[in-house]
């Protein structure tokens, strides 16, 4: 879809990319900027998976522009600390956090996985919604996790998952690009990295459809694209003959379970 | 229906083996109300799932037991009780509460919901004699018109309830030939009321260019006179079967007039098992060609009035038309492209928009559902959502998604404008989207979904948020569905022609045994069925405790 942008392989570059949703980039474009598959009920499952109670202090991390833990706040009235790499989404959560009357319940703080900015053990819950896949160094973040989560704790985790050998190769090209799609594992390998994290998986399921509708939602902002602003798009590297073949190999991907996304719950033991 | 005798032995003497308890083959999900399809009384209803199918049952003390599918897909149905919005209180009620709903109307102060959509029949005459009329209108001697005084109350008791109303429809028997039609739209101008619909068959527009132009003189831009155009599909079997003669041509000239005129139409469709259910892809891809038209309604056939018998067990259903719109158009949409209406009781009521470039049948043709550019369910979901990413983009989706929603009106465009800040991505890349959709507003393109309720399907929990009212002569608001299936629209015949009018029964298979022709070519039942006037007290729910 994209030869102008050479793709970012060093780790940096990848965390920069998907904290820059308000970037230049013209991913955000496709996926529209909170937009994670799934949507909110998929959240709302995360949660339940939780067991979410009233004044539990919950994590968000990498939590955009604060749309899940405004929703951990408000439905399941959580304590939520949200963490996000961009300064320009840690605004947008804590004005989002204003609008909806949720500031007593939320913050939202600057920070990263790898070193994320709060206490050991002080959180009830820990969420990471589609993002985990881009962390680019999956142990140190796992660690983090865990270092965070009190005793007894759970872990909620959703994510790409794919077989990064057994991708087509329309879509191993833009591995680089997108990096949720570079970074992601086969389920089997997140559960073995919290594992080694010191944690215990407890429940994981499979909800591949949610890709499929993304994949949807990218189809069809790509035609509206074309439609509206043809020539900009191509300018940015948008190449709109390539796209059906590499959607349609995302599809055959999914329907192959080579590209999936899952939930994995994990307890930090007592 | 029923089991053993309270107090017989589980134990068989005879075999000495123990009996086995079975199963019911249905989930009981729903206790409601609903009427006899024959005599119209109250009686209790429940609503069961069986087969992934949502069938109502209902049982009259005189002509026994009666069910009807209401809803093809069950997982979709209770998947749409979550686009349930809270009502609006309407500014006046009309009547009083006494007996209860659908007895009282209307609107009783127990109604959920205002009128997004008001409904003023001119007149019970038509042009044609179609087989299938759920006003059960025809070239007739003893109808009604009414005149130009009835029309301008009939207006005020709409702008006393709503305000500032939405939507005023004008509808019949053919309003197109009421002499005094145009006066009644410009009644309608004269006051806060956003709209005006023409609902027609097209006969008029297509001969009668005059007639035309003088509706698009009125098609001003805060002002709209939108078409609601009688179109049922594109092949001559359906224009027979369903209209009794071959209207084609006469579409296509209407549609030009239209088009000529600057008129925006909305294509309707009553939609039969077997008829034409086939031709809903065909209907949407005529209308995205044409320049009039810039929405489709689909309407499965209401059981009301005239109609062709059928089977209330496999009649149509919203979702089935969803999935044959899928099914037909794969390549556009898919089921889940299309969400329920909250301000009605969603089950009732499932819309999509969309935007188009190119002509359909040509290389290039694009159709992109705006439910797949932005969550639709995340604003719309009134249950489990308390956080909404965007109110503002909540109350755009809620117009757009809602019974007084017309393409060609500028509430629709501006809130598709407004909607259109959820795309999300303002200046990302230097592309902005949500302006670039709002340049895009005369592609925008909706399809509709409703299904009527008969006096098959009637179930009051949805009855109580209709927000499509008939308004009559009399000055009350009847939900459209009240009106069609409990008896109103003989008793509001009756009072305005002074011709007694029984009671119309579905031409329903079960009941063939106990129909005959009414004289309108509706069905009645026979002499001797008959088991009083309508809405006589609901003798179930007799309002003491037990004895």
């Amino acid at each position: 879809m994209n030869e102008a942008i050479p793709p970012k392989s060093a780790a940096a570059e990848t965390k920069a990319c998907c904290a820059a949703v308000y970037g230049s980039d013209v991913m955000p474009l496709l996926l529209g900027g909170s937009y994670h598959p799934g949507g909110l009920a998929l959240t709302r499952r995360l949660a339940e998976q939780l067991r979410l109670c009233r004044g539990d202090r919950v994590l968000d991390v990498a939590t955009g522009r604060g749309t899940s833990a405004l929703l951990l706040a408000g439905e399941y009235h959580a304590d939520v600390t949200g963490v996000d790499l961009s300064p320009a989404n840690i605004a947008l959560a804590s004005d989002a956090a204003r609008t909806t009357g949720l500031v007593d319940q939320t913050r939202f703080l600057l920070g990263d996985a790898d070193r994320l900015p709060v206490e050991n053990a002080g959180f009830d819950a820990v969420m990471c919604e589609c993002a985990f896949c881009t962390f680019p160094s999956k142990p140190t973040a796992a660690a983090e996790l865990a270092r965070v989560l009190r005793p007894g704790g759970l872990l909620g985790i959703a994510d790409v998952t794919a077989e990064p050998t057994a991708l087509p190769p329309e879509l191993s090209g833009l591995s680089g690009w997108i990096a949720c799609l570079g970074g992601a594992r086969p389920l089997p390998e997140y559960t073995d990295l919290l594992t080694a994290a010191g944690l215990t998986v407890t429940h994981t399921e499979r909800h591949d459809a949610s890709i499929t509708a993304m994949l949807d939602q990218v189809e069809a902002r790509l035609a509206l694209v074309r439609m509206t602003a043809r020539d900009q798009a191509e300018a940015l590297g948008v190449d709109f003959d390539r796209a059906p073949a590499v959607l349609a190999a995302a599809r055959t991907a999914i329907g192959d379970g080579v590209l999936g996304y899952a939930l994995l719950t994990a307890r930090k033991p007592e | 229906m029923t089991g053993a005798e309270p107090g017989s032995s589980l134990w068989s003497a005879s075999t000495g083996a123990a009996q086995r308890k079975q199963d019911r083959d249905e989930v009981f999900v729903e206790y409601t109300k609903s009427i006899c399809p024959v005599c119209k009384v109250v009686v209790d209803g429940q609503v069961n799932i069986r087969d992934g199918k949502v069938f109502l049952r209902k049982r009259c003390r005189e002509h026994g037991l009666f069910e009807a599918l209401v809803y093809g897909d069950a997982q979709m149905y209770l998947d749409s009780a979550r686009f349930n919005k809270p009502g609006t209180i309407p500014l006046t009620f009309q009547t009083e509460v006494v007996d209860g709903c659908p007895s009282d109307c209307g609107l009783c102060p127990e109604h959920k919901q205002h009128a997004c959509l008001g409904i003023i029949e001119v007149n019970t005459g038509c042009n044609l004699d179609c087989p299938i009329c759920f006003a059960d209108s025809g070239h007739q001697p003893d109808g009604y018109s009414i005149t130009l005084e009835q029309c301008e109350r009939m207006l005020d008791v709409f702008v006393e309830s709503e305000g500032e109303a939405e939507v005023v429809m004008f509808s019949g028997g053919e309003p197109t030939i009421h002499p005094r039609i145009l006066e009644f739209i410009d009644a309608a101008q004269a006051r806060p009321i956003r709209s005006v619909n023409l609902n027609t068959n097209g006969i008029r527009l297509a001969s009668d260019k005059a007639f035309v132009a003088a509706l698009g003189r009125r098609n001003q831009p805060a002002w709209a006179v939108n078409i609601y155009l009688q179109f049922d599909g594109l092949e001559e079997r359906t224009h027979r079967e369903i209209r009794g003669r071959d209207l084609r041509a006469i579409k296509r000239r209407a549609l030009d007039n239209c088009a000529e005129a600057g008129l925006t139409v909305t294509l309707v469709a009553a939609v039969e098992r077997g008829l034409n259910d086939h031709e809903l892809g065909a209907i949407i891809e005529y209308g995205l060609a044409h320049p009039a038209v810039r929405s489709v309604s689909f309407q499965p056939v209401t059981h009301s009035g005239r109609h062709v018998e059928f089977d209330p067990l496999t009649r149509l259903t919203n979702s089935d038309i969803i999935h044959a719109v899928a099914a037909q158009l794969p390549q556009w949409f898919q089921a889940r492209d299309f969400f329920p209406v909250p301000c009605c009781f969603p089950s009732c009521r499932s819309i999509t928009y969309l935007l188009s470039e190119g002509t359909p049948g040509t290389p290039g043709f694009t159709v992109v559902p705006i439910p797949r550019l932005l969550d639709v369910e995340d604003y719309l979901d009134y249950l489990s959502n308390r956080v909404v990413p965007d109110f503002a983009v909540r109350e755009a989706l809620e117009k757009l998604w809602s019974a007084s929603a017309f393409m060609g009106t500028d509430t629709t465009r501006d809130r598709l404008t407004q909607a259109a800040a959820a795309l999300d991505c303002a200046d990302a890349c230097g592309i902005n989207l949500p302006e670039a959709v709002a340049n895009l507003e005369d592609r925008a393109f909706m399809i509709v979904i409703q299904d009527f309720q008969d006096p098959y399907t009637l179930n009051v929990k949805q009855l109580m948020k209709c927000c499509v009212e008939e308004i009559t002569p009399d000055g009350r608001l009847i939900p459209f569905c009240a009106y069609n299936s409990a008896g109103y629209r003989e008793q509001v015949r009756e009072h305005m022609s002074g011709v007694p009018v029984a009671d119309v029964v579905p031409n329903a298979l079960p009941l063939r045994p106990i129909l005959t022709d009414s004289p309108y070519g509706s069905k009645v039942a026979q002499e001797g069925d008959r088991v009083g006037p309508s809405n006589p007290r609901d003798a179930t729910n007799v309002g003491r405790r037990i004895r």
